[in-house]
Order: C-alpha cells, then structure tokens, then sequence
C-alpha cells in the first residue's frame, strides 16, 4: 500500500535529539547520561526512518510490549505511545495529534496517549508500520488501541493477551502466546527468532532491572541526586529499550554519576527541603517547567515506587521465553495499572514512603487513566495512616490544554506550605 | 503588635489590619486597572479605619494576584492564610469551604491552625462567585435579590452542575419556559447545583465539623442555608466571610515579626 507521508515526524524527532545531544556535550554542567539519552533516542528514530531501506521489518507497538523479541529478530520497534509522548514533550505537536483523534471519533475523556497515537496514524507523520503488535498491559485502552492502528494502516497484526495473576497456568499460557506471536512475526519477516540472541537480551535484562534497583537505592541519599527529568528517561530507557546495550551503557553512566554526587553530598536540587514521592506521572509537556518549580520549592522527586521501582522475581537467560513472560510479571507500573490493586503493592508504596524518608506525595491524576485515577483515595488513606500527607493533581500528561505552569506552580506552592507548618 | 494582611483576590483586593485585642480596620476595594495601585489603596483605606496614619506594619500578602505586588516580600498561599484566618475566629472550626470569585477550595484544618488536607475545583466557573454574578445578570436580579429570593423557593429547579456555560442555557430556557419557572425556584436551583458540586468537594478530603464557609460567595444567606439542609447540620459563617484570607495573613505576618529575622 502507498502511504503519503505528509510530514516527517520521525525526522523532526531525531534532528531535535541529535541537538540536545550536541547541546549538551557543549555544556560541561550536564550529565553525560542526559547526553547518552538523547543519543539513544536519536538512534532508536534513525532505526525506524531507516527500517524500509534496510529490509527491516518495521513494527508498531503499544507500552509494555515485550521487544526483546522483536530485537532478536532483527525487527525494528516502534513504540506509539512514547512516540506521542516524546512528540508531546519536545515538538510541541501534541495538538495536531489530539485533533485528528478527535476527528477519528475519539473522545476527549480517553486516554490522551492513545488519541495521540491515532493522531500519528491518522496524519500518516511516521512511517508505515508493517506489523501491528498490541496487548492488554497496561489497560483497555492499549488493548483498543491496537485495533485502530491495524484499521488506520491497514498493517496485519498480532494481539498477545496478557493474564492478570502470576500463576504456573497463566504462566503457560502467555508462554504459549508469546510461541504464537514467533509464528506472526517469523511469518510476515520470513526471518526466524534468534533465541541465543534472545537469551543475551536477557542477559541484559536482569543486567538493566539490578542497574534500575541500584539507581533506586542511591535516591534514597539525603539530599537525593536524581532530578525530576530522570524520571522520564528511566522510562524511556525500560519502554524503548529492554535488553539493549545502549540502555546498559546509559544505566551504568546515570548510576556512577548518582553514585558520584552521593558521595560528594550534592542534591539534585540545590537546597533539599521536601523529598517527594511521585505517584503516576506528571504532564509530559511540562517535564522542564518542573524542573524549575521542584528548584524553586526545594522539592525533589525520591521515589516513584509504581513506576520505577521493580518487583522481586528472577529471570533465567536458559529459558528466554518464559524470562520474557515473567519480566511482565516483574514490570513496576503492573502493580497499579494491571489487574486489581494488591495488597503487596500498598505495602511497597508503605515501605518506599519510609526507606525514602518521605515528606509528602504528589498523585498525578491522569484523567485518561481512569483506572489509576480509582486507586487515588485508597493509596491517599494508606499515606494517611503513616502521617504523609498526599497532594493530588487532576492532569493529563499530554495534552497540554488542561494544566499550565502557574497552575502546577501555585499547587505546590500550597503543599510545600502546608509540609512546611506540619514540621 | 499591630499587622497588616492583604488578599488580592481577582474580583477584590481585601485588607485587614490586626491588633492584640482583634481586627483594627478592614477594607474591600475592586482592584482597577493597576493591581499595585489598588493594593496601596485598599491598605491606606483599612489603615485609616484602624486610626493609624502610617504604613510600617509588619505586612504579608496572598491571593491569587500578589505575585504582581512585589512591594510585599512575604507571600502566602491562600490556603495557608486562610486556615489561620477561621482558627483565629472560630478555633473549633476543622473544615474551611471557602468559595471565591474563581475557584472554590475545602481544606481540613487542625487544632493549631494548620491545614491538614485541601482539594480545590480550578476547572470550571459553576460555583464560583463569578458564575453567580453571571447567573444574577441574567435573571436581572442583585446577587442581594438572589439571596433573599431564595429563602422564598417552594423547589429547586434542575440545574446542572457540571459546566457554567451549559447551566446558563438552561437557566435561560427556565426563564422562557411557558409558564416560566419560578424565579425563587430557579435560584434555589442554581445554589443547589453549587452547593452539591462543593459537598463533592468536601468529600473527596473526608467532611469534618465544625465547618466554616468563607469566600465572596458565602455572603448568599440562601446559598449557606441550602448547604446546611444537604450536609445536616449548621455551618459556621463569619461576619465577614471574604476577609478571612487577609486576616490570615495578618496573622502570618504577626507570627514572623515575632519570630524576628533570621
């Protein structure tokens, strides 16, 4: 099929992350990290501009899609919903995007990712995907969303039903499924899975989640050395990139250099007053504007236990494919987002509250997300019981009509405040 | 020790000048063209009530304008002043539902004064005091005329509480409706929608008594009776209800007198 593209997202994207980089290189004060990611990023869009030319098979796909298998088979990713988010974030585009998934017919109450990525596909701004490969992780959204994007571009794709409960049947059941979405793919990329390559993907995978758990720890130092902006980057770096060398290498480097500013005592803002848990995550347009609100408050985001913080679970790189299917089981956002709120989950966010030492929290209501948004008062009231008072913000992480920067300001203002006279 | 707080709120500014025996002077001007000029106005107007010829009290401000009145180095949330503000009137106070001319705002205050928990609605007009002066405009009645009106209503028309816009439309269609619905009625109907979007409110941060109201919107005898049949029992209500902000803020700017520079 003919596809017009009409305008370059994709060479919009990488040309803007090749400048950070460059940028950044140029100023000594920036983490050597920060450059790797924007490198990696830069990468990761030149892979997917170049995939045609190359004969790569390019495949589209929703968050938490487990990729590690698309790399083993020399499939090039491309991840909808980052690619919104990072459109969101660095182009400014996000209303365009939103517009068009209004014009598709979606309401404004679903999820702004997801009405982003039909925008993507309804504006022909990426390239065609040949494949569709989509899942029920996180949510219905993501689960509907799949469908649109085969109807839009009319690609063939492949559904991977992920079961709710981690038990030895469901287990085998999204093995079996994981079997059945080889035969897709090997199919469609007349190309079969490289599972010794897979088995090095895990490899690094257990390699990535220990550099995640060590980079936790360090942010339990008074003052906390990672700012606001990491927390983007630690999911960019676990969306787009599982079982990547480039995502060890940009692990490694955050890791020694927050390792490095413990050591010598340096904060990630410059006069630490409130350490802050981040539930959720904040409006993506408004990633630099936090920055300098959490500098300008004295505030540092030290934990984000449903987002970045791991569960206990072993991968086994001598069985790939049932490593690939617990690591869903193990991924940090699945304890919220995923199935019924556990128990255990309330507990990490008790025990994340106290090891970080905690001053208040910040629930990012993401209004899209109604599931998360149902879990608000449960988790407002175990917070309660332990004496941390928790801010929640009605957001929306993309689209940026709904929360400005005074708006953001004044809120932690107000809860900065109120921390303030509770000491 | 005599003190100075000042709200500059975006339909008024409110200054209150506090002594050790209780408020000296207070005053309420609209903000005109030049916020800091309507500051220096409304704090010359309560200082001349208080009998101080002179400005150099210990002064803190809040509001959503004080950012643009620089000349005023201590700034303080709105909610932190006002829960200074009700504890020093009515200490047994531990929910505060102040309704301003843009936002409304529930906080749970504790024993000392300190906010324990807030939650505010910033998203849509409906409630707001500017939503009522739109809805008085409308029906051609005093926001005074609404009140009184009120108390007269034998039912509440249904109004949503959802949109200001779209509550608007339909207290048109009540008022062209043949035969048109009763003015008292649609009123009552109008305060109902606020009073049952603010209980909402209320409840998303746990209902505690005593409750207070304060804000512009608290002055509508009829709107507070109407939140006191839904929540059951009496509300606590200031003489003053928009001052409480600013008083609070005098109260801040007491405390860090006292405190001295550090």
């Amino acid at each position: 099929m003919t596809t017009i593209v009409h305008k370059s997202e994709v060479d919009l994207l990488i040309r803007t992350f090749r400048m950070m980089s460059r940028m950044n290189r140029a100023r000594p004060e920036m983490r050597s990290s920060e450059t790797l990611y924007y490198q990696m990023l830069a990468e990761y869009y030149s892979r997917i501009r170049n995939a045609r030319e190359e004969g790569k098979l390019l495949a589209a796909h929703t968050v938490f899609f487990p990729t590690e298998m698309l790399y083993a088979m020399d499939i090039v990713p491309m991840h909808t919903e980052m690619t919104t988010w990072l459109t969101a974030l660095f182009l400014r585009e996000q209303a365009e995007l939103l517009a068009k998934g209004a014009e598709l017919g979606l309401a404004p109450e679903i999820c702004s990712p997801h009405r982003g990525v039909a925008g993507i596909f309804g504006l022909n701004t990426i390239p065609h995907p040949d494949v569709i490969l989509w899942s029920n992780l996180i949510c219905d959204n993501t689960a509907k969303s799949g469908e649109l994007m085969m109807e839009l571009s009319r690609s063939p794709g492949f559904f991977l039903d992920n079961p709710f409960q981690n038990s030895p049947g469901e287990m085998r059941y999204l093995v079996d499924e994981l079997k059945d979405m080889v035969h897709f793919l090997e199919e469609k990329s007349g190309k079969k899975m490289d599972w010794d390559k897979l088995a090095e993907m895990v490899v690094r995978d257990k390699q990535e989640i220990e550099l995640y758990r060590e980079i936790s720890e360090l942010r339990k130092a008074v003052p906390s050395p990672m700012s606001i902006s990491g927390y983007l980057e630690l999911l960019s770096a676990d969306y787009m990139f599982p079982g990547q060398p480039e995502a060890i290498q940009y692990l490694t480097q955050l890791r020694d250099e927050l390792k490095m500013m413990v050591k010598q005592g340096k904060g990630a803002v410059s006069s630490e007053r409130f350490r802050l848990m981040t539930l959720f995550v904040p409006p993506m347009h408004l990633m630099s504007s936090l920055g300098r609100i959490f500098e300008e408050h004295g505030a540092v985001s030290v934990t984000e236990p449903l987002f970045t913080c791991w569960s206990e679970g072993e991968l086994d790189p001598s069985r790939p494919l049932e490593s690939v299917a617990m690591k869903s089981f193990l991924i940090p956002e699945r304890r919220s987002m995923y199935g019924p709120l556990s128990e255990q989950a309330l507990q990490d966010i008790i025990d994340s509250a106290q090891q970080y030492k905690i001053d208040g929290a910040i629930y990012w209501a993401f209004l899209g997300c109604r599931h998360t948004c149902a879990t608000v008062k449960v988790i407002k009231e175990v917070l309660s019981e332990i004496d941390v008072p928790m801010l929640t913000i009605d957001c929306d992480i993309v689209d940026p009509t709904v929360n400005s920067e005074e708006e953001i300001r004044d809120k932690l203002t107000q809860f900065t405040e109120m921390l303030e006279e509770d000491r | 020790m005599k003190t100075l707080g000042i709200d500059i709120g975006s339909l008024n500014i409110k200054a209150v000048v506090l002594g050790d025996d209780g408020i000296l002077g207070t005053t309420i001007v609209p903000p005109g063209d030049e916020i800091e000029a309507g500051a220096h106005k409304a704090i010359e107007a309560a200082l001349v009530e208080a009998g101080l010829s002179h400005n150099s009290l210990p002064v803190a401000a809040t509001g959503t304008g004080a950012k643009f009145i620089p000349f005023i180095p201590q700034q303080k949330a709105i909610t932190t002043c006002l829960a200074r503000g009700i504890h020093y009137l009515f200490p047994s106070a531990r929910m505060v539902i102040d309704m301003g001319a843009e936002s409304t705002t529930v906080l749970k205050v504790n024993e000392r004064g300190r906010i324990a928990d807030w939650v505010n609605h910033d998203k849509c007009a409906s409630g707001t005091g500017l939503f009522l002066q739109q809805m008085a405009k409308l029906m051609g009645i005093t926001l005074e005329e609404m009140s009184s009106l009120s108390l007269q209503a034998h039912a509440r028309a249904d109004i949503t509480n959802t949109c200001a816009v779209f509550a608007e439309s339909e207290v048109i269609s009540h008022v062209h409706r043949d035969p048109p619905t009763p003015k008292e009625d649609i009123v009552a109907g109008i305060y109902a929608s606020i009073v049952s979007r603010t209980i909402s409110l209320c409840k998303r941060v746990g209902i505690t008594k005593d409750v207070a109201v304060t804000g512009g919107v608290a002055l509508n005898d009829g709107l507070v009776n109407i939140m006191e049949q839904e929540l059951g029992f009496k509300v606590l209500k200031p003489k003053s209800p928009q001052m409480v902000a600013a008083l609070g803020a005098a109260i801040i700017a007491k405390e860090t007198a006292e405190k001295g520079p550090k």
